[in-house]
Formats: structure tokens, C-alpha cells, sequence
């Protein structure tokens, strides 16, 4: 290819594909391809919109939850954005189950994005072009691990409306089916001996063919799978113990997974544990 | 016809102990392993002593980060030149990242000026299940009386980024001068973080 004709696909790619042409290049790193992406092609003024850090693993590869388990480390992200512009935390989906021999992980493989909503202020001007940017931080494993950084940016068009883009959308619809919703329960958590007991208040779970239940709060169970026991009007999850239980807490917040759905669900301790000391 | 009635009852009595094999204020469980240089080493060999057991992989990169950074070789100088004990294990099975014969475990200590007392080899992985070691690193501190007084992390921020260690609390060095003068220790478990010990099962 001579300088001409690479010249001309260079233009032609920067016609067809304008937004992929001005963002920076996907991170070259071992084993998992990492960027920045939007759900949509421009951001409007005074609305929320989702970018997100598109993490595309090699095959038996995986990175992190919030709570990694018992080895790992969590995904982390810090922005940069222009005056006005506000990110959320990440609105980490729910993770998978990974064994690693005896030991627990909760994280993510295949092709994922952790989105996190923006606010774009009211004061954007349409037509103005802002640059987002964000320093990621994360830890790769199959059995081994390699950690991972990378500087990330897009620069976004500001306009009054905007379209999905095709190239992302699905990754970013597969997250939000994966968000937990808040929990609609009461329930309870209760220490007995090496174990940990939350009753949840809840006819609706009773016929769910798959439960599974992910620690938030940290040093209270252990990660490894709860047993779960149905009762006429709720069910019962017995936890292990955390080998690093160090006194009851106030509360008690962890991600229920049921059938494809999940949920956030924070319940206190109950009364008698409290009382204790330790 | 009796074994088959105290079969479910030693069988109950052994996952119970192991389960809670390795328990804050408990007594430590007793291992022997041999080391680097072929030497054996018992827990009990040291009693009157702190004893410090450190999980070791050096192809981790958290393990990495605390022995390139100085961090670990300092921590184990200072507290084997106080007259503690401080035994590195290595748990990985043949053939898995960070098995090493004992040359290279050697070498590895030298090359980060560490000053271990021993550099031990868990290659059937039975004391690192024993203490329930999940990561590299993974610490537990024995009093001089033989019971656990710490099991956790090296420090208080997981990451495999050598700028935290700044605003790190390690965890090792305040429980041993906690025990030393005489004091409970302030955090006696924390949650370890690092890569998972590369066990064969």
C-alpha cells in the first residue's frame, strides 16, 4: 500500500467511523482488551448518559466484582471530566461464581461492561466537543494473575439529541439486566456459632430454580455458596462464618441472585447478636 | 458395628477441627516442613518465640510488589533482629507459577535482601490448608506462647500498586509490638488479598 491509498483509508475510516476514530486505541494488554466506551454517540445537556469500561477478556480469563473473593482485586476507576460533569460510582452487574480450586472468586469473563452514569450539566453547550477521561486500574487472572493500568479517553460530541451506538449497545443492555434492583424485603441477620443466618421476608423467591448470594459488606461470610431453605413466608440463607469475623456489625449488605435477576439487599443484625461485644 | 457408630463422630470432630484449625486466641497448629537448605522446622521448635508465617509465590505480583518495594525484607529485618521468628511458606504444587526448588528460593531472598529465618516448602499444600492460606501474601502471627494472635493481609489497601504502602497500616509489625509489650492486638484479622496459593488440591 503506498502513502496515497493508505492516506485515502485513513480518510475513509475517519468519515465512517468518526467517534471510534477519535478515541484513543484499545489498551494493548495481555490477556483481557480494555477501553473506554459510550452508550450513546453524543451527550445532551442537563440528562444523565452511561460510559463505561469495556473489558473484553481472552477466553478462561477474568477480572473482578467489587468484592473479588478470596484473592483478586476489583476493578477501579478514577475520572477526569470537564467542570460541570460528575461520575457515579461503577454500577457493578452482578458477577459470576468462579472456583479456583477451594477458593471463591466473584468476577466477570467474555465481553463486559462496568457502566457508570454521568451527569452532563445543564450548562454543556450543544455542538461543543468535551473530553472524558479515565485512569482504570485492574487485576487479570486465569490461574496466574497480571495487573493492569491504562489512560482511556473519548471525545464526546454535545448535542441536543442522540442515538444509541450500535457498535455497544448490547453490552451495555446486557449490564443493566445484570444491575441489581433495590430489594423490596425486610429481613434479618442473625450470628450462630461458625455460621451466619439472613432471613428474607419474601413469598416471591420461593419458586426460584437458582439462589445464589454475593458478600458486599467484607469480614462477615465467608464467599463460598449460602444454603438456602424455603419457609412458608420467607427463606432462610445460612452463610459460613468469615475466618475474619471480628465482631457483629451494624448491618449486613450483600447482591441476592435469583433466575437472571438480582437485587441489592442490606438487613440488620438482629438484637441479641448486637448486644454482644464481639 | 462400634466403628461405624465413632466413624460420624471422629469425621464431625475432624471437619470441626479443621474448619476452626486456625482460630484467633487459639493455639496455632503444630507443622513441620523442611527448608530451603534441607533443614527441618517445627512450630513447637519455637515456642517462647513470636513466630511470623508468611505465604510466599515470588511470581505474584502483590508478592512482588511488597518484596521490590523493600517492604516485606524490612519487615522480616526487623523483626528476626528482635528475636522473632519469621518463616516464609511456599504451598505451590509442582508444575503451578511460584513452585521452586531451594536454590531459587534462596536466590529470591537474596535478591531482595531478605532476612527470613527459613524459606519453607508446603508442596502437598497441608499446612497451607491447615492455616486456611488463601492468598501470597497471607500472614499469621504466633505469640511466644503458641497461639494465633494475627490472620490476615499484609497491610490495609489491597493493590498491587507500590504508592499505596504509604498510607498502608501494616498489620504484622503492630501486632508483633502489641504482643511484645504485653498488649491485645489492636487488629487481629483482616482480610488477606493477593494472588490464590497455587495448591495442587
Amino acid at each position: 500500500m503506498d502513502g496515497h491509498s493508505r492516506m485515502r483509508t485513513l480518510l475513509a475510516a475517519l468519515v465512517l467511523f468518526p467517534l471510534a476514530a477519535a478515541a484513543v486505541p484499545d489498551e494493548d494488554a495481555d490477556h483481557v482488551r480494555v477501553s473506554l466506551v459510550s452508550e450513546q454517540t453524543a451527550l445532551v445537556p442537563g440528562t444523565t448518559a452511561w460510559l463505561g469500561l469495556r473489558l473484553k477478556h481472552d477466553p478462561h480469563w477474568h477480572t473482578y466484582w467489587i468484592n473479588p473473593g478470596d484473592s483478586g482485586l476489583p476493578t477501579k476507576l478514577s475520572w477526569t471530566l470537564p467542570d460541570g460533569f460528575q461520575a457515579s460510582e461503577i454500577a457493578w452487574p452482578a458477577p459470576h461464581r468462579m472456583a479456583v480450586g477451594a477458593l471463591t472468586n466473584f468476577g466477570y469473563t467474555g465481553d463486559v461492561v462496568l457502566p457508570v452514569q454521568i451527569d452532563v450539566p445543564e450548562s454543556a453547550l450543544d455542538g461543543a466537543t468535551v473530553h472524558v477521561a479515565v485512569d482504570a486500574k485492574w487485576l487479570v487472572c486465569q490461574e496466574e494473575c497480571i495487573p493492569g493500568k491504562g489512560s482511556f479517553a473519548l471525545d464526546m460530541p454535545v448535542r441536543s439529541i442522540t442515538a444509541n451506538d450500535t457498535n455497544v449497545e448490547r453490552l451495555f443492555s446486557a449490564a443493566r439486566d445484570m444491575t441489581p434492583h433495590a430489594a423490596p424485603w425486610s429481613g434479618m441477620a442473625h450470628v450462630e456459632g461458625d455460621r451466619v443466618d439472613v432471613t428474607l421476608h419474601t413469598t416471591t423467591l420461593s419458586n426460584a430454580a437458582s439462589l445464589d448470594a454475593f458478600a458486599i459488606d467484607r469480614k462477615i461470610v465467608a464467599n463460598t455458596a449460602p444454603k438456602i431453605t424455603h419457609h412458608p413466608n420467607d427463606i432462610t440463607l445460612t452463610f459460613k462464618k468469615s475466618e475474619y469475623f471480628a465482631g457483629t456489625p451494624a448491618q449486613f449488605a450483600f447482591l441476592l441472585h435469583a433466575d437472571g435477576q438480582s437485587w441489592n439487599v442490606t438487613v440488620p443484625f438482629d438484637a441479641t447478636n448486637a448486644s454482644q461485644s464481639n | 458395628m462400634k466403628l461405624r457408630r465413632v466413624l460420624p463422630i471422629l469425621f464431625s470432630l475432624l471437619l470441626t477441627h479443621f474448619a476452626f484449625a486456625a482460630t484467633i486466641g487459639q493455639p496455632a497448629p503444630n507443622f513441620a516442613l523442611t527448608d530451603s537448605n534441607g533443614a527441618a522446622h517445627s512450630l513447637a521448635d519455637y515456642k517462647g518465640k513470636i513466630v511470623v508465617l508468611e505465604w510466599n509465590n515470588p511470581e505474584c505480583p502483590f508478592v512482588k510488589k511488597h518484596y521490590s518495594s523493600g517492604n516485606i525484607p524490612k519487615q522480616q529485618t526487623e523483626a528476626t533482629a528482635n528475636g522473632v521468628v519469621w518463616l516464609v511458606i511456599n504451598s505451590a504444587a509442582v508444575g503451578k507459577q511460584g513452585h521452586l526448588d531451594g536454590t531459587a528460593a534462596n536466590g529470591f531472598v537474596a535478591q531482595y535482601h531478605g532476612k527470613p529465618t527459613a524459606y519453607l516448602f508446603d508442596t502437598d499444600g497441608k499446612v497451607g490448608h491447615l492455616y486456611g492460606a488463601k492468598t501470597t501474601p497471607h500472614l499469621f502471627v504466633v505469640d511466644e506462647k503458641g497461639v494465633l494472635r494475627y490472620n490476615g493481609g499484609i497491610d490495609s489497601i489491597a493493590s498491587t500498586d507500590k504508592d499505596d504502602l504509604a498510607k498502608a497500616t501494616q498489620f504484622v509489625p503492630q501486632a508483633i509490638g502489641e504482643i511484645k509489650s504485653g498488649k491485645a492486638v489492636t487488629v487481629s484479622t483482616s482480610e488477606p488479598y493477593g494472588c490464590s496459593v497455587k495448591y495442587g488440591s
